[in-house]
């Protein structure tokens, strides 16, 4: 009998070297690894449906801006009018019941967490939006593109800590350009 | 140049990618060939005021409908092209 099919890390390290800081430890990167993620689309008149299925479920109001709402172990980012990115923690989560167009993501991107007092200086030299915290809070999202790679970017915490998926693909293309970015900001990154 | 998604907020154009003139509409009648060469050959190139078809390629991918002054880059308006495809078509959904 075959393996089950299981997600995967796209990183590795010959691909996503680690950066070890010199002196005091500005902002660090690692994977987000064991999430389970998918894309939620709500079908055409049927988004109401999809709002209340969700509160029944999840407990959460599906957000209609750019937001990330979480509770437990799942989380709903906002991604366009209409669709979100639904992730979860919890082992053998399951979006397919959702009555709305879903598929499954969670070995399709790779997601990345960035943490640190200077976590925003590393990514605003990266990505074009404002990151000011008049601007973006935590709960914010955002759907951009760091060094021309199309992130998914959402903020946890004030640390500042910034979360961004990326087709995995290019997620280690993504690792390097942030341990460049934060080769002169302390940045500490490595796998696992 | 920035364009204001009116679901993302205001972004650089490199998030963007230009999709052809948004006055043109299809024919209705199939039959209608000189329609269907109008609309899918003939432009006009205003120095002014113009409506434009984006797309937030780079971001929440909408289909947006632009109004730009081609001589000064000056944005008008910026709406979802569902909002004007649905007006046109009188509030049908």
């Amino acid at each position: 009998m075959p393996d089950a099919l299981i997600a995967r890390s796209a990183l590795r390290p010959h691909v996503a070297p680690p950066s070890t800081p010199a002196g005091d430890v500005g902002a660090t990167l690692r994977e987000v690894e064991g999430l389970t993620l998918a894309s939620v689309a709500a079908l055409g008149g049927r988004e109401a449906e999809l709002a209340e299925a969700v509160r029944a479920a999840y407990g959460l109001d599906l957000p209609t801006a750019p937001k990330r709402i979480a509770s437990g172990a799942a989380a709903f980012i906002w991604a366009g009018p209409g669709k979100w990115l639904a992730s979860s923690t919890a082992p053998n989560a399951d979006f397919t019941g959702l009555p709305a167009a879903v598929a499954d993501q969670s070995d399709g991107r790779a997601v990345l967490r960035l943490s640190g007092p200077r976590a925003r200086e590393i990514l605003a030299t990266l990505t074009a939006i404002d990151l000011h915290p008049r601007a973006f809070a935590p709960g914010d999202a955002a759907m951009t593109h760091a060094a021309s790679i199309a992130i998914h970017l959402w903020q946890v915490d004030e640390a500042p800590t910034y979360e961004f998926a990326a087709f995995r693909s290019y997620a280690a293309t993504l690792w390097r350009w942030i341990v460049h970015a934060g080769a002169t900001r302390g940045l500490d990154a490595r796998l696992g | 140049m920035r364009i204001a998604c009116p679901h993302c907020g205001p972004r650089g154009v490199d998030e963007f990618s230009y999709l052809g003139d948004a006055t043109v509409t299809r024919p209705t009648d199939p039959a209608d060939l000189d329609g269907f060469a109008a609309y899918v050959h003939e432009r006009r190139n205003p120095a002014g005021r113009h409506r434009e078809l984006w797309q937030h390629a780079l971001g929440c991918q909408s289909w947006l409908v632009v109004t730009r002054d081609t001589r000064t880059h000056a944005i008008e308006a910026v709406e979802a092209a569902r909002d004007v495809a649905l007006a046109r078509a009188g509030g049908e959904s």
